[in-house]
């Protein structure tokens, strides 16, 4: 468990939690990232908060690294795809797009959202893709 | 007008979104690998398994738990008219098939939506083509929903599900 960082873990968790339970009792919104950027495409009509939450989400992720440029590795190494190779990352974020759409959440949205809110349909969708992906990781061996 | 267009509304999405971005960089869940060591539990019996991950959802669950709790007693949020919570209570095949599709994604590249956005501050390698598959399978996803859906006819009361 060489890499097992608790501390960090639980506030950034705490930070997301944070940042969910803002956007649920201001704006009543559930802040599932599937659901805030599936929704950018027409007909949809409530784009403009959905963009600039998307926005602000990413600049804040690059000021954060700014500031503590080591917390993922030495001399401030910046996060790569595990496997870049072309059709493997456009399976993948097909998938991704495809399941999160059919099931309306992914991990901040069933996992965080939905879990603190004791919704049925969440807790049976997060054990679903949890163990698939454990499972596809098993398989694919992209870890080795 | 439109509530969801009101300055303090965008504010409110600006603080959250930068809290959410930030706190994917903290917790390293914006590090693909970082998300694919958790996910595999084949490293449990060498000691080389990072369950980061499951504290990281622990954490924000218990801290959104709270969130939640403060709504109880409000019908409605502090700047809109209701919540906006799915439609579907049900527990129905869109929803499992669903999940296993994105299971499958994900244990695939180790990258969910809310890190898929964030490592647009990064921009490493083919990032770009895994994003524009993100969202045509979520354009897809929509069209493929309507074709699971059962179609519900309302006749004297009574409803008939197709």
């Amino acid at each position: 468990m060489e890499n097992f960082s608790p501390i960090t873990a639980l506030i950034g968790g705490a930070m997301i939690g944070l940042a969910s339970a803002i956007l649920w009792i201001f704006n009543g919104r559930i802040a599932g990232i599937s659901g805030i950027f599936g929704q950018l495409l027409p007909p949809a009509r409530t784009i403009i908060w959905r963009l600039v939450f998307l926005v602000s989400m990413i600049g804040a992720t690059y000021i954060t690294y700014l500031i503590l440029p080591n917390l993922g590795g030495e001399n401030g190494a910046k996060p790569e795809l595990v496997d870049s190779s072309i059709l493997w990352v456009a399976i993948s974020g097909l998938l991704i797009g495809l399941g999160t759409k059919i099931s309306n959440g992914c991990t901040s949205g069933h996992g965080v959202c939905g879990l603190a809110r004791f919704s049925l349909r969440s807790l049976i969708a997060v054990i679903v893709f949890f163990i698939t992906a454990i499972v596809t990781v098993s398989v694919s061996g992209i870890t080795l | 007008m439109n509530e969801s267009v009101k300055a303090s509304y965008l504010i409110v999405a600006v603080i959250s979104g930068a809290l959410f971005g930030s706190g994917l960089y903290v917790s390293q869940m914006v590090d693909p690998l970082k998300v694919l060591k958790f996910l595999d539990f084949g490293a449990i019996p060498s000691g080389n398994w990072d369950p980061s991950l499951a504290f990281v959802i622990v954490a924000a669950i218990l801290v959104m738990f709270i969130g939640v709790k403060i709504t109880k007693k409000n019908n409605e949020p502090i700047l809109d008219d209701e919540f906006h919570l799915p439609d579907s209570k049900k527990i129905d095949h869109s929803l499992i098939v669903g999940s296993v599709i994105f299971g499958l994604g994900w244990g695939m590249s180790g990258i969910c939506p809310g890190p898929a956005i964030s490592l647009i501050a990064f921009m490493p390698e083919n990032l770009i083509i895994f994003l524009l598959a993100m969202f045509a399978g979520s354009f897809l996803g929509s069209y493929v929903l309507k074709l699971m859906t059962p179609i519900e006819i309302s006749n004297n009361g009574e409803k008939f599900t197709l």
